[in-house]
């Protein structure tokens, strides 16, 4: 039968433990939605439901399809995602601060997660396609394809979801075997900027007084003083270079780089970024110097997550999540109320899940054969990790408040299908390992 | 499209394994620290996390007492109580969304009153919060069955009990009892470590005020679990019962208080009737007053304002916030002085011509040429003369013996009564003129002093209490309104009040029976007799005084303070003081209300039975100035 033949492309594993997860994530949505009196107030739940059928087909879909066919459509694909994400810019609405949602009455979808795969995709392509392409040009271009989807997102201003492309690229790049040395460049220019530009506010509102070195960047004469001896030193080394064709010049020239455009990034950086913008970023550092904004968040997180314990309050029975102490309770902080009502037991049993999705996509990447399949799933690898990463450590109050979702469990249509067709894709690939072609 | 990187070259072979290797190392990693923190957090603090999830969910509410009663001395006769009345409460977390303007402003149509001002109580951030917001208060029940008949049109619409302080009859016992407001912040400043709260109601004035530690109670506590809208669970509910304020028995006898309220009238001054061998207070009237209900309603800051801006000054009690020149009824001291001093015998002459000079001056007496003749002291007093109190004023005493003899009488201190405020006066000395002035005490100064006038002031309370001196023979009991505190509940006493001494007084005995014949005497004989006389009920002894008012031509203050009954145990006595000031129309009142008083008291009559009794229906006023 015709249909049974899709049964050879659903990898059971990914299907068992994507589909616990997503029913947990049901059941928590639910749990979110329900209030101290025990009404329940809010329906996501029943959209959850909806929405994850829907997502199995899509799933059931992409898993059949020959990922390599997408390669065809993939620039015309990818120009259109371009106009919908400038569309999106200017006439999408507003949800939680960012233009990044389009669509009429109550349905609607953020771009923007699909546009995360639709990187992937493209940027496998193109590492694919260029494998003998001179290093430099081959890293200058991919920087390129980076910057033009992350930065339409960035000026939603959606940081969170722009930051996924970050690691999807960086390790795109480095199983693609560009040079390490360019990735480092550019993931320590990247960081150092980011310190820059955060240090000033965790001085003002963490620490509270004057700290000498953040003066270096905060008073405009040092900041030039200090840009113009790195620039100097970033020269003379590079000339030294030239001249004396000495390995330690090429170090440091490479350190003075780095530093020397990581100052001068943090200028324009800093002027673009507002200071609250920014103060998100590292109340989680300590959260009590915002007890009522975004520190809130965390610490009623923490309580949560803590008044868990070993075994957890009970289903719906969670104090935080319940007496809406917890703010997002369904989408960015949906791993507090697991935790508060599941206990540790349950919190181990979630990343547990997850990193047997991981070791499974191990398995995956392992046995392919194709170049294409291989550079797609790695990029899903770093997605997938990236959110896991960032939310968990994000609702236990170690990594900054940014928004991300936890794939499979938060609520919210978009992500969810976003991450059921990459498991699709990851079927795909995985039916046909054995594939040599192209 | 090339696929070179797998060929299976060994190299490419090599390096995803590699590449591999470390990517899952490196997730394996993370995924430990990941564990562990959450063990931390969950098993490690997971009791001080589960403690701080209590902390924070529980909230306790202060269910406020009901205010302590205050009675009369008979205490059959409550002056202030509490009345059952409703506020009606919003909480706007239960309006269903979007439906915030309607029912507001259907709400603001059954309490009469504006939309907006609702919305000004509830600012938008709290449209959709749990908290209860008070709309109004002072609803009767009669409204409040309609907002019940409809409440299915007013969601989110609550209401409750919120007693209101009633004054039975408010008039003159709004300065004797006060008002009652909403704590202000500076107030709880203050008063934060006693237990008030900020949704307090404290005393502002008067009794109210000075006792608000006994009347306010105790208020109960409710605590209950809440989410962070605020909404209360109710089955987390545990109450500590609410104890009602103390009942307050005040000295305050509420017949002789409307007795003098009447008697008073429209006058702009001062009446008290005191119970000098205890210092009870019986009677305390002070006009204008105002009406303390209004300050419950909601224009209360209207009315404020509007007694602030009076010029006759309502909220001013004039018994104890009011010092004026004593006048003539300064003699008694002057005459104690004369008489303890003895150099100059009681019985020795002086001659009154009318006028004497002194100086480059020419000081007259009150009657014209040829004056009163030649006075002893008995008549000097009895007829007030001046001329008389000038010349053993200057002559025979001096300012040091008068102010001192006048401090003696309390003149010049605090009289202590349990008011939130009092004047204590002023005794002007020598000293103090150099100090102030930088000119010396002259004779004319003493003179001044002699009759009462001058520097010299005194409050209606003082001379009451001068009266109460004589009365008791040397000593002032301390006045005050409280006279016992009772149980809210069984009503049985807790602590009574008993006469305390505060001031007192070396002057020997034979002079005060000499000073009180002389009272008697001038009562009977003097020049009010035909006033005071007209009272058959009770044998008095007092005395009246006239004081000049700077700026007032052809009226003066008109003072009276006597006792009786004249001819019984000081046990008996009962002092009136009435003071009406120059303001008001001449019509030398004093004499005729404390008259009054003295028949409604003593005669067992009311107001209107009183002013019969003793043919003042049909009232002369005099012409010119009499003493």
């Amino acid at each position: 039968m015709r249909i049974l033949k899709i049964f050879e492309f659903i990898d059971l594993i990914l299907l068992t433990l994507v589909l616990i997860l997503i029913i947990m994530g049901v059941f928590f949505i639910y749990s979110s939605g329900v209030d101290a009196q025990n009404i329940l107030v809010s329906n996501e739940y029943i959209k959850q439901i909806i929405w994850a059928a829907l997502g199995f087909i899509l799933m059931i879909f992409f898993a059949v399809l020959d990922f390599k066919k997408i390669k065809r459509v993939l620039n015309w694909t990818v120009i259109g995602f371009i106009a919908i994400l400038v569309y999106t810019l200017f006439f999408g609405r507003y949800v939680n601060g960012a233009r990044s949602w389009i669509g009429i009455g109550s349905l609607g979808i953020q771009p923007a997660e699909f546009a995360k795969t639709l990187y992937i995709l493209f940027f496998a392509f193109y590492l694919e396609k260029t494998e003998n392409t001179e290093p430099l040009k081959r890293f200058v271009i991919s920087i390129f394809i980076l910057l033009v989807p992350m930065g339409l997102i960035l000026l939603q201003p959606d940081l969170g979801t722009a930051s996924v492309y970050v690691p999807i690229f960086i390790l795109m790049c480095y199983v693609a075997r560009l040079p390490k040395h360019y990735i480092f460049l550019f993931f320590s220019i990247g960081m150092l900027t980011v310190l820059f530009v955060v240090l000033p506010v965790w001085e003002h509102l963490i620490v509270g007084q004057k700290v000498l070195f953040v003066s270096l960047l905060t008073n405009k004469k040092l900041w030039l003083i200090v840009l113009a001896a790195s620039s100097f030193i970033t020269l003379i080394s590079f000339l030294g270079l030239r001249i004396f064709k000495q390995r330690y010049f090429y170090w440091i020239a490479y350190s003075f780089a780095i530093l020397t455009v990581a100052l001068f990034a943090y200028y324009p950086a800093s002027k673009v970024l507002k200071e609250y913008q920014i103060q998100r970023l590292i109340v989680f550092i300590d959260p009590t110097t915002d007890p009522r904004g975004s520190g809130w968040h965390i610490i009623q997180s923490k309580i949560a997550i803590g008044s868990g314990n070993v075994f957890g309050q009970g289903f719906l029975k969670g104090t935080q999540s319940h007496y809406r102490f917890l703010p997002q309770q369904s989408t960015d902080f949906i791993f507090s109320i697991l935790s508060e009502e599941l206990g540790f037991i349950g919190g181990i049993f979630v990343f547990a899940l997850y990193l047997f999705i991981f070791i499974r996509i191990y398995y995956i990447l392992k046995e392919t054969n194709n170049t294409y399949g291989y550079y797609v799933a790695i990029g899903i690898v770093a997605m997938f990790f990236f959110h896991f990463v960032v939310n968990v450590g994000m609702v236990m109050g170690i990594m900054p408040i940014t928004g991300i979702p936890l794939l499979f469990i938060s609520y919210g249509g978009s992500s969810l299908w976003n991450a059921m067709i990459c498991v699709g894709l990851l079927m795909s690939i995985n039916a046909r390992r054995l594939d040599f072609s192209a | 499209m090339s696929n070179f990187v797998f060929q299976n070259t060994k190299d490419n072979k090599d390096f995803k394994k590699k590449h591999l290797k470390t990517i899952l190392v490196f997730i394996i990693v993370i995924f430990g620290i990941y564990s562990l923190k959450l063990f931390s957090l969950q098993v490690i603090q997971g009791t001080n996390f589960l403690q701080q999830s209590q902390t924070i969910s529980q909230r306790q509410r202060f269910i406020p007492a009901q205010r302590g009663e205050i009675y009369d001395r008979n205490k059959d006769f409550p002056l202030v109580v509490n009345i059952d009345s409703f506020a009606v409460d919003l909480i706007p977390g239960e309006i269903p969304s979007g439906m915030y303007d309607t029912v507001a402003l259907r709400l603001a149509q059954y309490l009469g009153i504006t939309k907006s001002s609702i919305d000004k109580k509830i600012p938008e951030r709290d449209r959709r919060s749990y908290t209860s917001f008070e709309i109004k208060a002072n609803i009767d029940f009669d409204l409040i069955t309609k907002i019940a008949e409809n409440i299915n049109d007013l969601p989110g619409v609550s209401w409750r009990k919120k007693p209101l302080r009633s004054y039975v009859t408010s008039n003159s016992m709004s300065h004797v009892l006060g008002y009652v407001g909403d704590i202000t912040k500076d107030e709880l400043k203050i008063l934060y470590n006693k237990g008030y709260t900020n949704s307090s109601i404290i005393g502002k004035t008067g009794i109210e005020k000075q006792y608000d530690d006994l009347l306010q109670g105790s208020a109960g506590l409710e605590s209950r679990i809440v989410d962070v809208r605020e909404r209360k669970l109710t089955e987390n509910t545990m109450v500590q019962e609410p104890v009602m304020g103390n009942t307050l028995v005040l000295t305050i006898d509420s017949e002789y208080q409307q007795l003098a309220e009447k008697a008073l009238g429209n006058r702009i001054g001062s009446a008290i009737v005191l119970k000098p061998s205890t210092g009870e207070v019986l009677a305390m009237v002070s006009y204008p007053y105002f009406d303390a209900n209004m300050f419950s309603k909601e224009d209360s800051s209207a009315y404020y304002s509007t007694l602030f801006n009076d010029t006759t000054k309502p909220m001013l009690n004039r018994t104890v916030n009011a010092a004026y020149s004593p006048a003539s009824t300064f003699k008694v001291v002057m005459t104690a002085a004369l008489l303890e001093e003895k150099n100059f015998p009681k019985e020795n002459k002086i001659e009154c011509s009318g006028i004497i000079k002194y100086g480059d001056r020419d000081f007259h007496c009150h009657v014209k040429r040829p004056g009163h003749g030649w006075l002893d002291l008995k008549n000097g007093l009895a007829q007030s003369c001046n001329i008389y109190f000038w010349t053993i004023g200057r002559d025979y005493l001096g300012v040091d013996k008068i102010s001192s003899y006048a401090s003696e009488f309390g003149f010049g201190s605090s009289q202590k009564i349990d008011l939130p405020s009092q004047s204590s006066g002023f005794v002007p000395t020598a000293q103090w003129k150099e100090r102030r002035f930088h000119e010396k005490w002259v004779g004319g100064d003493t003179m001044n002093l002699s009759i009462g006038q001058g520097f010299l002031e005194v409050t209606p309370m003082q001379v009451a209490n001068m009266m109460a001196m004589v009365v008791n023979e040397g000593t002032i009991y301390q006045p005050h309104l409280l006279k016992e505190v009772l149980d809210p509940i069984s009503k049985e006493a807790i602590h009574t009040v008993n006469p305390e001494i505060l001031f007192s007084s070396k002057i020997e005995k034979d002079v005060w029976k000499t000073l009180q014949e002389a009272l008697h005497y001038t009562a009977t004989d003097g020049s009010a007799s035909s006033v005071l006389m007209k009272n058959k009920v009770v044998q008095i002894a007092g005395k009246t005084g006239t004081a000049e008012v700077a700026n007032i031509k052809d009226s003066w203050h008109s003072w009276f303070v006597a006792y009786g009954p004249y001819d019984a145990p000081k046990e008996e006595a009962i002092v009136v003081c009435v003071m009406v000031e120059a303001t008001n129309e001449w019509e030398w009142w004093a004499p005729y209300a404390s008259t009054i008083i003295f028949q409604g008291i003593f005669g067992n009559q009311s107001y209107d039975e009183a002013i019969d009794a003793l043919g003042f229906r049909y009232l002369v006023k005099p012409v010119g100035r009499q003493e």
